[in-house]
């Protein structure tokens, strides 16, 4: 409870000073806008129906290719986890699509996809499937080799030992993974609409950006932040309830 | 560890071959992939190019400006968030809003901001690298065992020993995952940066090669960014490796 009213406070903080700042002229609100003029422009944007045609269609793109990434993402974590030729076999691709730019690539996925929702979700479910993969395999990996010695001498077979001591084990590195890889979706949505779409709040940036309308842009991030804050809670609350088991430090 | 490297290299080669051979069996349209052999002529000809160097070098001083940046100021913010829990909770909300916000979404911002110079790809480059550093720093010292810090209290340790002696050492592994997740956001900001308007750079190289469908060029740099991540995660490992032992 009290970390909610410090988070409130400190968020009030920031949007009175910035308004503040904004009314008094220490910051010039064409480049800043300013906290009433977002809001009121969301409101504009929400009545005219453009604020919920862009959030489906980024909602959607976003549902499709990180869904797709949760499941593909931990299966080949597991597999990894628990087969190590599997992991020697996957571990280049794995570290080359970690450090590759893969938005990079976006070009290339418009001549295979077409313009339009395809080759967003391709990048959304490309960008967020490795950290899913390479969190599970490290927090399968972290695993106390004790536990497993343990959960095996009293006769744990391999799909007891998987839903039993492993999953629950490796939780906070999956959960960690599972929240990179919300962030790098998000990204993904957001780029790959940023640099050819024509609709979503990506484009809706970009859009406002060339019109040098900051209001509009800002709306348009606050509206992915929110998105991206009640994915994250989301999260965080199945992970209080999967990892309840452990116990953290404190000073 | 020969067996580990003789199945990852295996892998990857099946890989290459496949992507080499399906084309001249048209199976797949090489217009839509390339070839591996391409993309290695491509690239001898693109490092001749004496444009190589210069974009090389703009690319890696926005990137080494905004990382150093990053890391100087997520880390110690990490330490702070993660030790004083009223701290965390007024920041906390704020950090997970700007984490979970793309920051690339940012980028037409920052233009507006800090213009289509050099800038604002530092800019880019210091919001990916920071939030990831300060989210992991703060999850490492949150996971610093208590026993320990209750063993060096009941050993007489003051809060300034506990913090640097106990605190500091065990929450490097947080440090060090924070510090690797950031290097690869902060180089995929520096990339869409160029890409999104930019003078020079790889990722200017990029943008232009893929408008002309260059498939070939494009993959050439783009494995450039690689490998520059790759080098960097490679130096950022043997540091972490040096730590440890410097621990022991």
């Amino acid at each position: 409870m009290k970390a909610l009213w410090l988070g409130l406070l400190s968020f009030a903080t920031i949007l009175t000073l910035w308004e503040a700042a904004a009314r008094l002229g220490v910051m010039n609100p064409f480049f800043t806008s300013q906290p009433s003029a977002i809001a009121a422009t969301l409101g504009e944007e929400a009545r005219s129906g453009e604020l919920p045609r862009n959030i489906t269609v980024s909602l959607g793109e976003f549902a499709a290719g990180y869904g797709a990434a949760v499941f593909i993402g931990i299966f080949l974590g597991v597999l990894a986890g628990r087969f190590r030729t599997f992991e020697y076999a996957l571990d280049p691709f794995l570290w080359f699509l970690y450090s590759a730019p893969l938005v990079a690539l976006f070009p290339i996925f418009i001549i295979w996809f077409g313009l339009g929702a395809r080759p967003v979700i391709a990048i959304a479910f490309l960008l967020s499937v490795t950290p899913i993969a390479a969190n599970t395999l490290s927090g399968i990996k972290g695993i106390n080799p004790a536990l497993v010695r343990a959960a095996k001498s009293f006769g744990a077979g391999e799909s007891d030992l998987l839903w039993k001591v492993i999953l629950p084990a490796s939780v906070p590195m999956v959960i960690a993974g599972l929240r990179l890889g919300i962030g790098r979706a998000l990204t993904g949505v957001v780029v790959g609409e940023l640099f050819g779409a024509t609709a979503g709040l990506g484009f809706s940036i970009a859009y406002y950006g060339g019109l040098l309308k900051t209001t509009n842009m800002l709306a348009s991030l606050a509206v992915i932040a929110v998105l991206g804050v009640v994915c994250t809670q989301g999260l965080s609350a199945v992970e209080a309830r999967l990892d309840s088991w452990r116990t953290g430090p404190g000073l | 560890m020969p067996r580990r490297a003789l199945i990852s290299t295996l892998s990857v080669l099946v890989f290459l071959g496949a992507w080499e051979i399906a084309p001249r069996l048209h199976l797949i349209d090489m217009a839509y992939t390339s070839q591996p052999s391409r993309v290695l002529a491509a690239s001898l000809e693109a490092v001749r190019n004496a444009g190589f160097l210069h974009d090389l070098s703009v690319s890696f001083s926005e990137f080494a400006v905004g990382f150093a940046l990053a890391v100087a100021m997520g880390v110690p913010l990490g330490l702070l968030l993660g030790v004083f829990p009223v701290m965390r909770y007024l920041a906390d909300p704020v950090v997970m809003a700007i984490y979970s916000t793309p920051y690339l979404a940012l980028l037409p911002i920052l233009v507006v901001w800090l213009g289509i110079g050099m800038p604002s790809k530092m800019a880019a480059v210091f919001v990916g690298g920071v939030v990831p550093i300060v989210v992991n720093t703060m999850a490492g010292v949150r996971q610093v065992e208590r026993c320990w810090v209750l063993a060096a209290q009941s050993f007489g340790g003051g809060k300034r020993d506990v913090l640097v002696k106990v605190i500091l050492p065990a929450s490097l592994p947080g440090v060090m995952i924070g510090t690797r997740l950031g290097l690869s956001r902060a180089v995929l900001g520096m990339v869409v940066a160029e890409m999104y308007v930019s003078q020079a750079g790889i990722g200017s190289e990029i943008m232009r090669y893929g408008s002309a469908f260059r498939i070939d060029y494009l993959l050439f740099y783009v494995l450039v960014i690689s490998g520059f991540g790759f080098a960097a995660t490679r130096s950022l490992r043997v540091l972490e490796q040096r730590l440890w032992t410097a621990d022991k």
